[in-house]
């Protein structure tokens, strides 16, 4: 199984086993990291599920959709160049060990 | 969700601000031509984008608008006489002309000199159908009349209303680009009102409650397919325009007139909802005009000061039995009632940071996002969309497509308004 690891904003690391095509959202909501909400369920419509792609992982992970570009924008937290809504990465056997910084604040 | 600072940037429209500064790049509905019926007949006050204004249509016919105190000592212009080619303040007989040019000061001496001197504030306001648009921007940046089709069909084929709503007006826009809230808000009107019943679409409307939507970019802002289930094989697609900044419109039903809305900020905390009817390719009907004066369709019924007669102060007239038989889903009799007692009860600028979006207000979240970088970038001097006549002259349209074909494929050249041609309709 891939490893997902969640950085929160207070440094503290989270490692979770996910399932290949699960969402970094909800591996991260079925494992209870803290900072990520998922509120409209991985419908690609709240960015409450902000992370922040380490950039060693960033070029497998690849860019933001057009719907997530315009909720990055405004969403409560900064983008930064290599934010994503968890929801919209799926995780594969390649993406092992990808590693994401989650915002201070979704909501 | 917005953020608080964003949610500031789309709600504030006063001067200077950069969502007042992009609404000053269009023309904008400030009055109904009904409130200046004749020549000399009595100045109106008009409040728009937190300006107040005094409007009036002089001796020649010409209409005036412009700031609403004398330049004296800033008694209101509402007092004033409006006689001889110029509206005259009623406090010393200071007059201005309909450029807002003072062309008599008969308290002072010096006459001649000094009124040269002394201009008021003026906008160029022009009537186009039934209603009169003004342009509150730099000269400089003027854009074309606007060729929305509403207003460029024949006499006769057009009404339009207004309504004062009390919220700002980014939330009433909101509702006029949610198409999903129309099965359960308005269900028991798809059957009941005289300008929306009897069509087919009506009955796909109601047989599926979970529309999915598309949001397409074009030209002048967004086009919002709203796709239910219609036959087997087909899905009934409703497609909304929404053209920068403010102006919306309804997909149609059957042969009814097609009806649409611009939400005008008059302040931060209320706006007028004008909302237009208009048919292509007929002359609206005297039952149908009857309708609308009656407030059914997307009109309301009004007091002199175009304030709805059910409002927050009655609670909108509830009618909780109507509500409990499934006459109103809400209880609210009439469509446009319907939406403003929700859009009112959100309070006059909705804390959006509390909100929670779904998949079904992705038109509102393409829309905030537009309406955010159109206002940003003008701030660097990029001129915005939507106040082309090409942006405008667009239609809503309602059709059945075959399932497995995109709706702007499907629907094609039917959303671009030309004379005469008739509407694309379910």
């Amino acid at each position: 199984m891939p490893k997902v690891v969640y950085v929160g904003s207070d440094g503290d690391e989270r490692v979770v086993d996910a399932a290949v095509g699960e969402s970094v959202m909800s591996a991260a909501l079925r494992n209870g990291v803290p900072g990520i909400i998922g509120e409209c369920g991985g419908n690609n419509s709240c960015a409450t599920c902000h992370v922040i792609v380490r950039e060693e992982f960033s070029a497998a992970v690849g860019g933001p959709n057009d719907m997530e570009d315009d909720l990055l924008d405004l969403g409560v937290t900064d983008r930064q160049d290599c934010s994503r809504l968890g929801c919209q990465i799926a995780i594969t056997e390649e993406l092992d060990g990808l590693t994401v910084d989650v915002p201070a604040h979704q909501n | 969700m917005l953020r608080t600072e964003i949610n500031e940037l789309l709600t504030q429209t006063g001067p200077g601000t950069p969502m007042g500064e992009l609404f000053r790049r269009y023309w904008q509905p400030v009055l109904l031509a009904e409130e200046l019926p004749e020549n000399d007949c009595p100045p109106v006050r008009v409040k728009v984008l937190s300006e107040r204004l005094i409007a009036f249509r002089d001796s020649s016919g010409r209409y005036g608008l412009m700031d609403e105190f004398c330049a004296h000592r800033g008694a209101s212009l509402w007092f004033g006489r409006n006689e001889e080619n110029g509206l005259r303040c009623p406090y010393h007989g200071w007059k201005y002309d309909v450029t807002g040019q003072a062309v008599d000061v008969p308290s002072e001496a010096d006459n001649g000199n000094f009124c040269a001197s002394v201009k008021l504030k003026s906008y160029p306001m022009v009537k186009l159908g039934d209603v009169l648009f003004a342009y509150l921007g730099d000269p400089a940046k003027q854009p074309p009349l606007p060729e929305w089709e509403a207003y460029t069909v024949p006499e006769g084929q057009v009404f339009t209303s207004k309504r004062l709503q009390e919220c700002n007006w980014l939330q009433a826009l909101e509702g006029g680009i949610d198409s999903s809230h129309v099965t359960f808000l308005h269900g028991g009107n798809l059957e009941s009102d005289p300008l929306f019943k009897g069509s087919k679409g009506n009955e796909y409307n109601k047989g599926d409650l979970k529309p999915f939507f598309e949001v397409v970019d074009y030209e002048g802002g967004l086009l919002i397919g709203a796709r239910r289930n219609a036959e087997e094989d087909t899905y009934y697609w409703r497609v909304t325009p929404w053209v920068l900044p403010n102006f919306t419109m309804v997909p149609p039903r059957g042969d009814h007139p097609v009806h649409g809305h611009f939400w005008v900020p008059i302040d931060d905390e209320n706006c007028w909802a004008y909302s237009f009817d208009y048919h292509p390719t007929r002359k609206l009907t005297d039952v149908e005009v009857a309708a609308m004066r009656a407030g059914k369709g997307v009109h309301s019924a009004n007091d002199a000061a175009y304030r709805p007669l059910a409002n927050k102060d009655n609670d909108y007239l509830m009618d909780r039995e109507a509500q409990r038989r499934g006459e109103t889903y809400s209880g609210i009799e009439g469509i446009a009632l319907q939406d403003s007692s929700l859009q009112e009860s959100m309070g006059p600028i909705v804390d959006r940071t509390k909100e929670r979006l779904v998949a079904t207000d992705a038109g509102i979240i393409k829309a905030r996002q537009k309406l955010r970088k159109a206002a940003l970038a003008l701030q660097e001097g990029v001129e915005p969309v939507g106040n082309r006549p090409q942006d405008q002259k667009v239609r809503s349209v309602a059709k059945v497509l075959p399932r497995e074909q995109a709706f702007v494929d499907g629907i094609g050249e039917a959303m671009r308004a030309e004379p005469g041609k008739p509407h694309t309709t379910v």
